[in-house]
């Protein structure tokens, strides 16, 4: 177990770097002469030149990446040519909504899929289970900017129950930051767990027809008992796996719901950074997402082998 | 102590078990033979209330004064692992892989109310009675550590943990080893309350159990001492299967019985062997019924 | 199991025709000119020959959804196009020599680009190159590549143990030609389970670009576009978000329920095994 955690670390630390450099490379090096692009066409080549040594992309290629990659380390995304502020704590403050998004939105695609799940699987033979199927076959086929789109006309439009957009701070005003969050949530959760829903499902049926659920039954178990006791954690192993998945899915559907939401996630600020030619902000983003996901399929590696003793 | 009347398994219109019934005394060890679809691992699956979905009993089975037939499942479910336990055929696939050797054997009994130090004390104790080496281990191994026939003592060791009064094991050696069937088999022999053996293999009944019933097409076809059906079976199924399984001299052809065993739900009417039987007549497109005490048989024509 | 209709099969054919006949259509025929800008019918109810009446600009809703399914199918064929030329090879490479450097570079590599979605490649594209129906083609494309490729390195391993590839490996065959003539062959099922998929996780990238501007520019009508100019009017003219969202959804739903028939369907084996785990009435006897 050891030895697959260190293996499996530098595979995270080596993915991660090689992944930094085509970030740098394709953002950093393709688009042209940040100097120039700031300074415009009637620039003399002094100025340019002077700006390029303040920005430092007089340097050789490596050098500026190393820099780039060497800063990245202690949290330090550089400062934008564009709005010249420190790209860093910008980046720490969004991540940290973006963050709360995904997780809630995460809580609400369990909430949703492993009872919905587990109760399909269990009545797979009757017209209940199957329309649980079918319903979810439609959630996959929404989009989670779409599913907002309508959870936005019926809750904020018809029902003016709740805010249609919008974000308050949790230190101004929990209750407000709660109103505010809950479509988003169930925006990414629903269509995640419409999604998840069907991997639950096949792996609780995969798992009813286990001869261990059988023997557990014959130890005086009824059935519900031996799903609970034998089975849920049998089945999760698979369920684990998709849900690493998901959770990169969903960070990336954040991105699409922050701009249906007004809300100033990571999605947000990549595609303002996008809008305001903000390069050096938008190859920061992207690193951190692309990070993220590498992270994340890191945690799901190692939690699979936690969960299952036959691969320790 | 266990007695079944006029049980019957059917699944939608097909039926699979048809009338059975029998009575096993405490202490006694009974044998259940046939070939596979004869119905006799679905007789036991009923017994223990484990029938797979969409697959019913009816008739009356009982255990003492309890039923274990057409009773819902809550009504029944504190009987199994504590009056009734079962082993199953394939030992593999029977363990929960994520849960030590340990907690899968004391849970039998914290389930029927043991305490839980109690359960984990007496879980070594029941790892060594079932001879398996270094009990301690076994205790805290999982199962994919485990041999197949470790396994399948660990199966019997849950069996036996409440000392339930009838013990019933399907094909309980046929995944195993040959080496470890002989083991397993004495120990069964050994440990055995009392005991209802499934199997296909003569062999193995003969060594085991004092009486057996023998199963064809959902019907029991006949029964009685193993030594008297063995030696002067009545039925002509049971005279082809044991000729079947003779040591014959070399270079002789081994008997069979002609044809092969039809599908759930197309045996045919009348007696369900006739149409592979070689004495068959047009009496035989009636219903034989069970006769006899002590050997009993269902057949128009049988052996002498 | 005799005479069971596959509904899936069914009805994802139905909707995947209904798109492609409007987008087939469109390009004789649409009721008005979706890219009409018309202030005299802006935000026309339905009715009188706009059967889903006009946005605020006054173009006709149900000729955009026409011309839009076009963009729909468009960028689908080519993002799933360029991910199964990528993919296909790379995968059927690594599956042929499973223990080559080769197979691990290529499966190294693949769980590289693994981590980077469609959208985050749209908006490296789009930051650099301007953003458009190219970069979001190419996007969603190279995002749909280790999709690809790992389901045909899978199925290339199960083929190469096959009788008739050690037969052919025995004769003497080389390996390129094994490849086409017996393993693409024996795949090819697969793969359009496959297609079918990412063909409707290629059309909600699409909307989501679209619906965030790095999809297709105006004027050329997309759905997700339409979703996005329709948010502002959500109080107002809902129905404008209507009529494009249930166009995404059907259509998705369309492409999932077709891959899921379809293997049903081509995969004999997949069934038969699922009619097993599903136990028959009589699936008890041993």
């Amino acid at each position: 177990m050891t030895l697959y955690l260190l293996k499996r670390l530098a595979v995270l630390v080596a993915s991660t770097a090689v992944a930094a450099v085509v970030v740098f490379a394709f953002m950093g090096l393709l688009p042209g002469d940040p100097a120039e692009i700031a300074l415009g066409v009637n620039a003399t080549p002094e100025a340019v030149a002077e700006l390029r040594r303040q920005f430092g992309t007089d340097r050789a290629p490596v050098v500026q990446f190393l820099d780039w990659f060497g800063g990245l380390l202690h949290g330090d995304f550089g400062t934008s040519y564009v709005t010249s502020s420190p790209i860093g704590p910008q980046i720490s403050d969004r991540l940290a909504v973006t963050t709360v998004l995904v997780v809630g939105g995460m809580i609400v695609a369990l909430l949703v899929a492993v009872p919905l799940g587990t109760f399909a699987a269990v009545h797979h033979r009757n017209p209940l289970g199957a329309l649980i199927s079918a319903a979810s076959q439609i959630g996959i086929a929404v989009p989670a900017f779409l599913a907002g789109i309508l959870l936005v006309f019926v809750f904020a439009v018809q029902a003016q129950a709740l805010p249609s957009g919008g974000y308050v701070p949790i230190a101004e005003n929990p209750a407000e930051w709660l109103r505010g969050l809950l479509l988003p949530w169930l925006s990414l959760g629903l269509v995640q767990g419409a999604v998840l829903t069907r991997y639950v499902r096949s792996a609780v049926l995969d798992v009813m027809r286990e001869d261990y659920l059988r023997t557990a039954r014959a130890k005086g178990r009824g059935s519900t008992g031996a799903l609970w006791r034998h089975g849920l954690r049998n089945a999760s192993i698979p369920v684990v796996t998709v849900l690493g998945l998901q959770l990169a899915t969903l960070l990336i559907g954040a991105v699409v719901v922050e701009r249906v939401f007004v809300i100033p996630g990571l999605g947000d600020l990549l595609l303002n950074g996008v809008a305001g030619r903000d390069l050096l902000l938008v190859q920061g983003v992207v690193m951190v997402l692309v990070a993220a996901v590498l992270l994340i399929n890191f945690v799901v590696d190692v939690a699979y082998h936690l969960l299952d003793p036959r691969l320790r | 102590m266990l007695s079944v009347d006029g049980l019957t398994v059917r699944a939608d219109s097909a039926e699979l078990v048809h009338q059975v019934s029998f009575a096993i005394a405490p202490g006694e060890r009974v044998g259940l033979i046939g070939e596979s679809g004869s119905g006799k691992s679905l007789t036991a699956l009923s017994l223990m209330g484990l029938l797979p979905e969409g697959v019913t009993a009816s008739g009356t089975a009982r255990l003492g004064e309890r039923d274990l037939v057409g009773v819902p499942e809550s009504r029944i479910k504190d009987l199994r692992g504590r009056e009734l336990s079962m082993v199953f055929q394939e030992p593999m696939t029977a363990l929960n892989p994520l849960m030590r050797i340990g907690a899968q054997v004391a849970e039998v009994m914290t389930l029927h109310g043991r305490s839980s130090p109690e359960a984990r004390a007496r879980a070594l104790d029941l790892l060594g009675r079932v001879r398996l080496p270094d009990p301690e281990q076994i205790f805290r191994a999982y199962p994919h550590q485990l041999s197949g026939g470790q396994r399948q003592r660990v199966m019997l060791a849950i069996a036996l943990a409440n000392e339930p009064r009838l013990l019933i094991c399907d094909e309980p050696t046929t995944a195993l080893d040959v080496t470890v069937q002989k083991q397993m088999l004495e120990l069964i022999a050994e440990v055995a309350p009392a005991l209802l053996f499934i199997t296909h293999d003569l062999a193995v009944v003969a060594s085991v159990c004092e009486r057996v019933l023998v199963m064809y097409g959902g019907r029991v076809v006949e029964s009685g001492p193993i030594r008297e059906v063995f030696t002067r079976p009545r039925h002509r199924y049971t005279e082809g299967l044991l000729a079947a399984s003779k040591l014959t001299p070399r270079g002789t052809r081994l008997p069979t019985i002609q044809g092969n065993v039809p599908p759930a739900g197309h045996f045919p009417d009348g007696c369900v062997f006739r149409n592979r039987c070689p004495q068959a007549t047009t009496a035989c497109e009636q219903v034989p019924a069970l006769t006899g005490d002590g050997h009993a048989h269902a057949c128009w024509h049988p052996a002498d | 199991m005799k005479g069971r209709v596959n509904v899936a099969l069914l009805v994802g054919a139905v909707l995947v025709a209904l798109v492609g006949l409007a987008a087939v259509v469109s390009f004789f025929w649409t009721p008005h000119d979706p890219t009409l800008v018309d202030a005299a019918r802006k935000l026309r109810e339905p009715g009188g020959g706009y059967l889903l009446g006009a946005d605020k600009f006054g173009r006709d809703t149900f000729s955009q959804l026409m011309v839009g399914a076009r963009t729909t199918l468009y960028v689908g064929i080519v993002a799933v196009g360029i991910a199964a030329v990528l993919g296909v090879p790379l995968g059927m490479v690594a599956g042929m020599t499973p223990r080559g450097w080769l197979s691990e570079l290529i499966m190294r590599v693949n769980d590289l680009v693994f981590a980077f979605p469609a959208l985050l490649l749209a908006v490296m594209l789009g930051a650099v190159y301007g953003a458009g129906t190219l970069t979001a083609m190419i996007a969603i494309g190279v995002a749909t590549v280790p999709a690809f490729a790992r389901v045909t390195r899978a199925a290339t391993l199960q083929v190469m143990v096959t009788d008739y590839i050690l037969a052919a490996r025995a004769a003497g065959r080389r390996r390129p030609a094994i490849a086409v003539r017996h393993v693409l062959p024996n795949i090819s099922s697969m793969l359009i389970v496959q297609a079918s998929v990412s063909f409707a996780i290629a059309i909600l990238a699409e909307a989501a670009l679209s619906f965030l501007g790095f999809g297709t520019r105006p004027p050329t009508p997309s759905w997700g576009r339409m979703l996005q100019e329709s948010q502002e009017l959500l109080f107002s003219t809902p129905r404008l978000a209507l009529w494009p969202g249930l166009a995404i959804a059907l259509a998705v739903l369309g492409f999932n329920l077709l891959g899921d028939g379809l293997r049903d369907y081509l995969d004999p084996r997949l069934r038969r095994i699922r009619e097993q785990a599903e136990p028959p009435a009589n699936g008890a006897t041993r």
